[in-house]
């Protein structure tokens, strides 16, 4: 891989040890990529705090205070996603009912030990679509540094910035990652063609659709037709549900997303096939995240990417003036759990016996009440959870917000999707 | 006494370094994060045609990642000794690379020909991560 002269400088420790152990991880992985060079960051970086790609290049917290103390900050703009080394709550944790996490001693530890990279300029925003509160974003064409499922391609295909899946304390530090992938014009077109044969109707319909195209195209580019206008709520489902049933971290929608006002600028002649998505299609996805016998319900989960202050309010209007018989979560980012709670909202859901909290998911904290029958209205967290039980059986129903707050209240699952 | 057949696959380096040993070939994508666990050394993946299939010492070859960047958790298999002996897949992107840079094992990708369409569970596979060759005697049949 070609580097510059103060690249070459960097990689030889003129800048600090831990400048070169930054330099050494990214020519380590551009070199495993195929990059031919580094780029320059001109965008935003977005990383789990502490979590390290690879662990012989791990940049240690003692480390990290050492680079304050000499004045040291991040190169580019960089945000908190949700924290995942561990993962631990924001809001809310007094509440949670769960040994380790309601510890206010473990909360103080793991909170503290995130300093230093606050102090290096890190924003805490500590969410998972940290992209919807972070008030600041890339513009077009930035090249950026990002992580989380849907939040990649809410980077490459609704901003139009160019991300791979590699935001971390290096890249950060140095502001560089290698060039390749989708960061390279060519890696952007679209290749295939989805039409959407059937009319989304529900924020869980673009769940259930993400789903089925990112099965069905996985690493390609899609070019999507016939999703109507998604509401900002069904982007972050589709996003998240594309970046999971498959590895769709860039697409175009011809005249919604900046880098295709037409379809011809979707494929720049790059048109490699076509296929269609039907009702049958979302329907077999329905089933497949349906994976339930047993109709009493012991845990709701909502909130998986952290629910938008909308949905907290929606789901507020749900429980008002309701009792839950089943434990039910509502999972938020920090900035809209404070705006929860100067609307008032964070109280009714308190008093219909449900808890608001921030900053995490059962999967990242790894510690879930005791439960054998989960509900929820994410693809995600659904499909991802059964893993973390394995060998045990989690029984998981899926459905929209308004039928998983049902079973919170009525203690069952009932849930019918056309 | 039956035939064995040789054939070779031209790849890509991702990591380099020799390995060899039993195909154990997924058709479908791997999927990391929670549905993949490095203490049992499998994928966890409910509905995977592989779920609880221990990938300990095979060379895993897989079309391509699907998911969360938690795939760099079948990298963290070398903690407990149930990595795979190597990674051979169709296409991959930075998880790839990020679990085949953690185990530090032989990885190859971006063939002449689809290793999914040469490579089937139980083929004997010699893996030459520096030139990206791969050598394939397949199951005598």
């Amino acid at each position: 891989m070609y580097l510059t002269d103060e690249e070459k400088r960097i990689l030889d420790g003129e800048k600090g040890e831990i400048a070169q152990r930054s330099m050494q991880f990214l020519v380590e992985y551009g070199e495993a990529a195929g990059a031919e060079r580094l780029i320059d960051l001109d965008g935003t970086v977005d990383l789990h705090p502490l979590a390290d790609w690879v662990p012989k290049y791990a940049v240690t917290l003692d480390e990290i205070k050492e680079l304050v103390k000499k004045g040291e900050r991040f190169k580019v703009p960089t945000f908190a996603n949700k924290p995942v080394a561990p993962g631990f709550l924001i809001d809310g944790w007094e509440k949670c009912g769960l040994p380790k996490n309601s510890d206010p001693e473990y909360r103080r530890k793991n909170m503290e030990a995130l300093q230093p990279l606050i102090d290096m300029g890190m924003i805490p925003i500590f969410s998972c679509n940290y992209y919807l509160v972070s008030s600041f974003l890339p513009t077009v064409g930035q090249h950026c540094a990002w992580v989380e499922s849907s939040a990649i391609p809410w980077a490459n295909a609704i901003l139009g910035a160019r991300t791979n899946f590699d935001g971390c304390f290096h890249t950060a530090y140095l502001g560089k990652v290698p060039a390749y992938d989708m960061h390279l014009d060519e890696n952007r077109r679209a290749t295939v063609l989805v039409k959407c044969e059937t009319e989304l109707k529900s924020d869980i319909d673009y769940d259930l659709f993400g789903w089925a195209v990112g099965e069905a195209v996985n690493l390609e580019v899609p070019a999507i037709v016939g999703i109507g206008k998604p509401t900002t709520s069904q982007l972050v489902k589709m996003n998240s549900a594309l970046n999971t049933g498959g590895q769709v971290r860039m697409y175009h929608i011809p005249g919604l997303t900046p880098e295709a006002p037409t379809v011809e600028a979707a494929f720049q002649g790059n048109y490699q096939r076509e296929l269609s998505i039907t009702r049958a299609d979302l329907r077999r996805v329905y089933d497949k995240l349906n994976y339930a016998t047993k109709v009493e319900v012991d845990f709701v989960y909502l909130g998986c990417p952290h629910y938008n202050i909308y949905e907290v309010y929606q789901a507020a209007k749900l429980l008002e003036g309701k009792k839950c018989k089943s434990l039910l979560w509502i999972m938020t980012n920090p900035s809209s759990y404070q705006v929860a709670e100067r609307m008032g909202l964070r109280k009714i859901i308190e008093d219909a016996g449900a808890v608001l909290l921030s900053g995490s998911c059962p999967g990242a904290l790894l510690e879930t009440p005791p439960m054998r029958v989960m509900a929820t209205d994410s693809a995600k967290q659904n499909y991802y959870l059964t893993g973390m039980f394995y060998p045990e059986k989690l029984d998981v129903w899926y459905g929209s917000m308004e039928e998983c707050i049902n079973a919170a209240i009525t203690g069952k699952w009932s849930g019918d999707w056309r | 006494m039956a035939e064995t057949k040789k054939i070779i696959l031209k790849g890509r380096k991702v990591i380099g370094g020799k390995a060899e040993g039993e195909a154990l070939v997924s058709m479908e994508p791997l999927m990391g994060w929670l549905n993949v666990n490095p203490q049992l050394g499998c994928t966890t993946e409910r509905n995977h045609p592989l779920c609880g299939v221990s990938f300990k010492d095979k060379i895993l070859v897989f079309p391509t990642p699907r998911g969360s960047g938690g795939f760099v958790s079948y990298g963290m298999t070398v903690n407990y000794n149930t990595n795979p002996a190597a990674f051979l897949y169709t296409k991959g992107n930075n998880l790839t690379i990020f679990a085949s840079l953690v185990a530090q094992i032989p990885t190859v990708t971006d063939f002449d020909q689809d290793p999914l369409e040469v490579i089937e569970t139980g083929d004997y596979v010699k893996v030459d991560g520096d030139r990206g060759i791969v050598e394939v005697i397949k199951r005598a049949v």
